[in-house]
């Protein structure tokens, strides 16, 4: 059991990592969009690489929150019944549930690697005219799958543990630091 | 299994896990690729993954953690501040006057951020304790910081509009122009509730003793507070309808200049900026998690043929067309009780959008109605977004009765809106037809 608390902990925490620091790509992404603009209308001089490359912030921004807002319950959900649920009944209804969040993430990952494997094995460019390689962000999908599929795995472990009664004495549930919002 | 049987078990199925408690975007993604798997088989999978690289490359989606940021700067950037000042020497003389500048401060939020949670939390923290100590009436006064909370969707720019757009196909340029007008309309016909209603009841929102509302001198420094603001909202929505920048791009300007607005009221600090990334990145990430998935929702749907069998539906209803806009707007008004706008946005348009369409009305008309019932359901029990956000702030001795409470009225007055923007479609199409 001291193995799947470790592997819990593990896991949250590498995924709070990556959220706490990919939170900050908002800013890079502002300052490209913001710099175009300025180029464009004072400088006169549109650039063809500014907003492809804040377009591809983006897509790491938006790929890495996957696994940080599973491992901080940020993934909105309807809560009429579920918060009214006792914990051992919350936990059976969420290990019952999370086979759809396989059957997805899964999908997800499966497929997403076998485009990431194509595109890296011709080490594919956007074919803009920037034209700068975009293996590494298809190469980013299945990364993001596995995130998530890793965590969606520590909190099926964590609702086991609750379900059969062997929940380490620190609730696993709230080690991630709850951050503010 | 025949398509009607189908159809039921897709929607049940999605029904179903919503109310188990799973993430929104697992229960898509999840019930979409079991039914997948079953109709066109696990090829299609492909293309959900492909038109997941699609989205990110979507430059009108990059605009979502802009605005979001944006919001996020602006309610701690200390305009609320300054506005709730001057609106309090301007109105606090007029019985209701305290509630009728609150609504006016949110429609000034609305227009510079595009989301809802940011007024809602700014007033709630700032005007609603000073219009308790002034006597004022508890449910009046978080009834009208929940209604004008919603004012951010609708007033340009929005988020909501955004995503909208994203799913129909609409112009995000028509749809902002579009939302100008009902908004306004909104905000006069709240703001006139609030003073019919405290003039027959003066005692629900009682006028500033006189040596409380400032001199002639005080009130015009006070309208200093007006410029940062309209600066955001120039810079934002100017540069979108004048043309100048896409609507991503201006949102970088917002950002610019709510950053700026926090410097000058010395808000501007290292912690407020890393809060306020994170806050983003959660919802943002959220967001688009859920976009993800209903590429994969939208494929099983059109896979079953499922189209087909709700529009044979629909044709049948009794009433004529209009009976129809109406039934979808009933059926919205409940979803919006329950589940999330985006939600709704992905599983009725897909479904109701072809049939407005082949009905002969506007998408974009269609597109503000849809708005508009999203603002009602934020501040609709149980769910409503803007009565949760309201709840975190709110002393101890407000009940979330209370609340539940105090939207009765204002909906009413939200519902009538619709109606007019309803019978008169020209309040909403006038504006885009002349911009664009």
């Amino acid at each position: 059991m001291r193995v799947l608390s470790r592997y819990v902990e593990a896991v949250t925490a590498l995924n709070n990592r990556i959220g706490h620091v990919s939170a900050f790509l908002v800013i890079p992404i502002f300052l490209l969009l913001l710099l175009e603009v300025g180029l464009r209308y004072l400088a006169g001089s549109p650039t063809v690489w500014t907003n492809e490359l804040a377009q591809m912030l983006f897509g790491a921004y938006v790929l890495l929150a996957g696994g940080f807002l599973l491992a901080n319950r940020g993934h909105a959900n309807v809560d009429i019944l579920h918060g009214r649920f006792r914990p051992r009944q919350r936990a059976a209804v969420d290990v019952f549930t999370s086979t759809l969040l396989f059957a997805f993430v899964g999908a997800l990952l499966y497929f997403s690697s076998s485009m990431a494997w194509e595109s890296v094995g011709r080490l594919e460019h956007s074919m803009s005219a920037w034209n700068p390689p975009v293996w590494p962000l298809r190469l980013l999908i299945p990364i993001a799958a596995a995130l998530l599929l890793l965590q969606g795995l520590a909190k099926l472990i964590v609702d086991l543990q609750i379900l059969f009664g062997t929940a380490p004495p620190q609730s696993p549930d709230t080690t991630p630091a709850e951050d503010a919002s | 299994m025949s398509l009607e049987l189908l159809t039921i078990a897709f929607f049940g199925a999605l029904i179903f896990f919503l109310l188990l408690g799973l993430p929104l975007v697992f229960v898509l993604g999840g019930v979409s690729v079991v039914f997948l798997y079953f109709t066109w088989g696990p090829s299609a999978f492909y293309m959900v993954a492909s038109q997941m690289w699609g989205s990110m490359g979507s430059f009108t989606l990059l605009a979502i953690p802009l605005f979001v940021f944006m919001a996020m700067v602006l309610e701690r950037a200390g305009v609320a501040q300054s506005l709730y000042t001057m609106m309090h020497l301007w109105w606090g003389g007029v019985r209701g006057g305290l509630a009728i500048g609150t609504v006016g401060i949110c429609a000034i939020f609305g227009a510079m951020c595009g989301i809802s949670g940011a007024a809602v939390v700014t007033m709630g923290t700032i005007a609603l304790p000073r219009m308790l100590e002034r006597k004022y009436d508890k449910e009046l006064a978080l009834g009208c910081i929940n209604a004008g909370g919603g004012f951010g969707i609708l007033i340009p720019p929005s988020i909501i509009m955004i995503l909208y757009s994203l799913i129909t196909g609409t112009s995000v340029g028509k749809l902002f122009a579009a939302g100008v007008l009902p908004g306004l309309l909104l905000l006069i016909l709240i703001s006139g509730y609030i003073a019919i209603r405290c003039r027959l009841q003066p005692h629900l929102g009682p006028a500033l003793p006189p040596d409380e509302r400032g001199t002639w001198g005080e009130k015009l420094v006070a309208l200093r507070a007006v410029m940062l603001p309209m600066l955001i909202v120039v810079m934002v929505l100017g540069s979108i309808m004048g043309g100048i920048a896409t609507p991503t791009e201006a949102a970088a300007l917002g950002v610019a200049g709510a950053l700026f607005s926090a410097a000058v009221h010395r808000q501007l600090s290292w912690d407020m900026i890393r809060d306020a990334s994170l806050r983003t990145f959660r919802l943002t990430g959220m967001i688009v998690w859920i976009l993800f998935a209903a590429h994969a929702f939208s494929s099983a749907y059109q896979g079953m043929g499922a189209q087909d069998l709700v529009q044979d539906l629909v044709s049948d209803i009794p009433g004529g067309p209009w009976a129809t806009i109406i039934l979808f707007q009933v059926l919205i008004f409940f979803m919006a009780m329950v589940l999330d706008p985006l939600g709704i946005m992905l599983i009725t348009l897909p479904v109701f959008l072809p049939v407005v369409v082949a009905l002969g009305f506007d998408p974009v008309w269609f597109g503000i109605l849809f708005i508009i019932n999203m603002e009602i359901g934020y501040m609709t029990p149980p769910f409503g977004f803007n009565l949760f956000y309201l709840k975190g702030i709110v002393p101890p001795s407000i009940k979330m009765g209370d609340i539940y409470r105090s939207v009765v009225p204002y909906v009413a007055v939200m519902i009538l809106a619709m109606a007019i923007v309803m019978a008169f479609p020209e309040i909403a199409i006038w504006l885009p037809g002349v911009l664009f």
